[in-house]
C-alpha cells in the first residue's frame, strides 16, 4: 500500500515531464504493466521472432539437407550479436567451424537435448513466465525445458552440479529483470550454426519492458575457455496476444529414438 | 609428474561376488563389470556427466610409456554424490584424481568407480549401493 502511495507523486511528475517532452519511447514505458509488488509484470507467454536459433550472426539463406529442399533450408537473417562479431579464441573458433560442418548431426537440438541459456529464449517457440517475488519460473515448450530464477538469494549460490539449463539467480535493476546464470554443463550450443560455450559459461540476462507487450532481451556471454572477452546479444521478445494462448508440450525425445537407437532394434531402422 | 596405472588382477573378489550377487538392484554390477579386475587409475578429469541414474566421470590416464588411455568411470546418481560431498567444483576438467574400481567385463577402458581420491586428500565413495558390487569396504552403507 505504501508503495502505491509513494508511486503516485512520481507518476504525476512523470506525467508532467511526458506532457512537456512527448517522446514515444517514454510514453510506452509509462504503460508497463505492474505486478502486485510494483515491479513490471512479466507474467504471460512470450516469443522471439527472427532467425537467431539458426545463427546468432548475420547470415544469408543457405541450403539444408538435400532431401528436404526449401523446407529444410536456412532462412536469411540479421544477427543479434551486438557488433556481429563473436570473440572466439583461435582454438575455439576452429571448434566452432567444426561444429558448423557437422551441424546436422552434432547440434544438441537434433537429439532433443535441453537448449540451455540463452538459446531457450530465442528458439522459435513461445515460453511462459510465471512471476513471483521470491521465485520466477520460465517454462519452455521444447524438450519441456524450464528454469527457476531465484529472486530470494542475497548472493548467487554455487550450482551443486552442472546442468544443461544452469542455475539462475535474479534481481531487479529498476524495471529490468537481471538474471545471473552459471553452473552449465557446457554441452549446449547457442544456435544451429555451431556457436557454443564450455562448462565455464556465465550468462547475465537483462529483460527490460518496452511497454505491456514487448521487452528487450539482452544476454552477456562470458566464458574464459572459449572467448577472449564477454559479448552480448540483443533482441526483442514479444507477448503472444492470442486469447488463451498456451505453451504446449514439445516432447521431442520420442522423435529421436530411432535416430539414436534405431541400429539397436531387432530389425534395425537405421 | 608421472602417472601410473596398475591393473591388479586379484582373485579375492570372486568369493565376495557370490555374497554380493544376491543383492537385487535396478541393474546388477556383475552384468557389466568384473570383480576380478580391480583397477587403480591416476588421471586427469576431462569431463563429468552429471546424469541419472549414473553419473560418468571421463578420465585421461597417462601410462608409463606416455600413451594416454581415456577411461569412463561409472558413478552413483548425482543426488547421492552431492550428499556425500561431491560437487560441480570438485570435478572440474583438469582435476587430478585417483580412482579405484572394477573394469568392464569386455575389457574396455570403462570401470565401476568405488573410491575417488581428490587433490585435497578427500576420499569419497563414488558408487551405487545395492548393485551387487564386491563388499570391499568402499561403500559406507555396507558396513553393518
Amino acid at each position: 500500500m505504501m508503495k502505491r502511495l509513494n508511486w503516485l507523486p512520481t507518476a504525476v511528475a512523470l506525467a508532467a515531464v511526458l506532457w512537456l517532452v512527448p517522446a514515444p519511447a517514454t510514453a510506452q514505458d509509462a504503460a508497463v504493466a505492474r505486478a502486485f509488488d510494483g515491479h513490471p509484470d512479466l507474467n504471460g507467454v512470450w516469443q522471439a521472432i527472427g532467425t537467431a536459433n539458426w545463427d546468432l550472426q548475420d547470415h544469408p539463406a543457405s541450403a539444408g539437407p538435400v532431401d528436404t529442399g526449401a523446407i529444410g533450408s536456412v532462412p536469411p537473417g540479421q544477427g543479434v550479436v551486438v557488433g556481429n562479431d563473436i570473440p572466439y579464441k583461435p582454438e575455439a573458433l576452429a571448434q566452432k567451424q567444426q561444429n558448423f560442418e557437422n551441424r546436422w548431426t552434432d547440434d544438441p537440438e537434433v537429439k532433443c537435448f535441453l537448449p540451455g541459456v540463452p538459446r531457450a529464449t530465442y528458439m522459435p517457440y513461445p515460453f511462459r513466465i510465471i512471476q513471483g517475488d521470491k521465485k520466477i519460473m520460465m517454462l519452455y515448450g521444447f524438450a519441456e525445458a524450464n528454469r527457476t530464477v531465484h529472486m530470494d538469494k542475497a548472493t548467487p549460490e554455487p550450482a551443486p552440479i552442472d546442468t544443461w539449463m544452469g542455475r539462475s539467480h535474479g534481481n531487479w535493476d529498476g524495471d529490468t529483470l537481471v538474471v545471473d546464470v552459471g553452473g552449465f554443463n557446457g554441452e549446449a550450443w547457442f544456435d544451429r550454426a555451431g556457436n557454443y560455450a564450455s562448462y565455464s559459461l556465465h550468462v547475465v540476462e537483462r529483460y527490460t519492458p518496452l511497454g505491456p507487450n514487448a521487452m528487450m532481451y539482452e544476454a552477456t556471454i562470458e566464458d574464459p575457455n572459449v572467448f577472449t572477452e564477454p559479448w552480448t546479444i540483443r533482441l526483442p521478445l514479444y507477448r503472444r496476444l492470442e486469447e488463451n494462448v498456451q505453451v504446449l508440450e514439445y516432447k521431442c525425445v520420442e522423435f529421436t529414438e530411432d535416430l539414436i537407437y534405431g541400429h539397436l532394434r531387432k530389425e534395425p531402422t537405421r | 609428474m608421472r602417472k601410473r596405472v596398475s591393473v591388479i588382477v586379484a582373485g579375492v573378489g570372486a568369493g565376495l561376488l557370490l555374497v554380493g550377487a544376491s543383492v537385487q538392484a535396478h541393474h546388477a554390477f556383475s552384468a557389466e563389470f568384473d570383480a576380478n579386475r580391480p583397477v587403480r587409475l591416476e588421471g586427469k578429469i576431462t569431463r563429468m556427466e552429471w546424469i541419472n541414474p549414473h553419473a560418468w566421470m571421463h578420465l585421461d590416464v597417462t601410462k608409463e610409456d606416455g600413451t594416454v588411455e581415456s577411461w569412463m568411470i561409472e558413478a552413483g546418481p548425482p543426488g547421492a554424490l552431492v550428499r556425500r560431498g561431491w560437487s560441480r567444483e570438485s570435478v572440474i576438467p583438469g582435476t587430478d584424481v585417483l580412482v579405484e574400481g572394477y573394469q568392464a567385463l569386455d575389457g574396455a577402458f570403462r570401470a565401476n568407480g568405488r573410491d575417488v581420491t581428490f587433490p585435497d586428500g578427500r576420499r569419497l565413495f563414488a558408487g551405487s549401493s545395492g548393485t551387487g558390487a564386491p563388499l570391499d569396504g568402499s561403500d559406507p552403507t555396507e558396513a553393518r
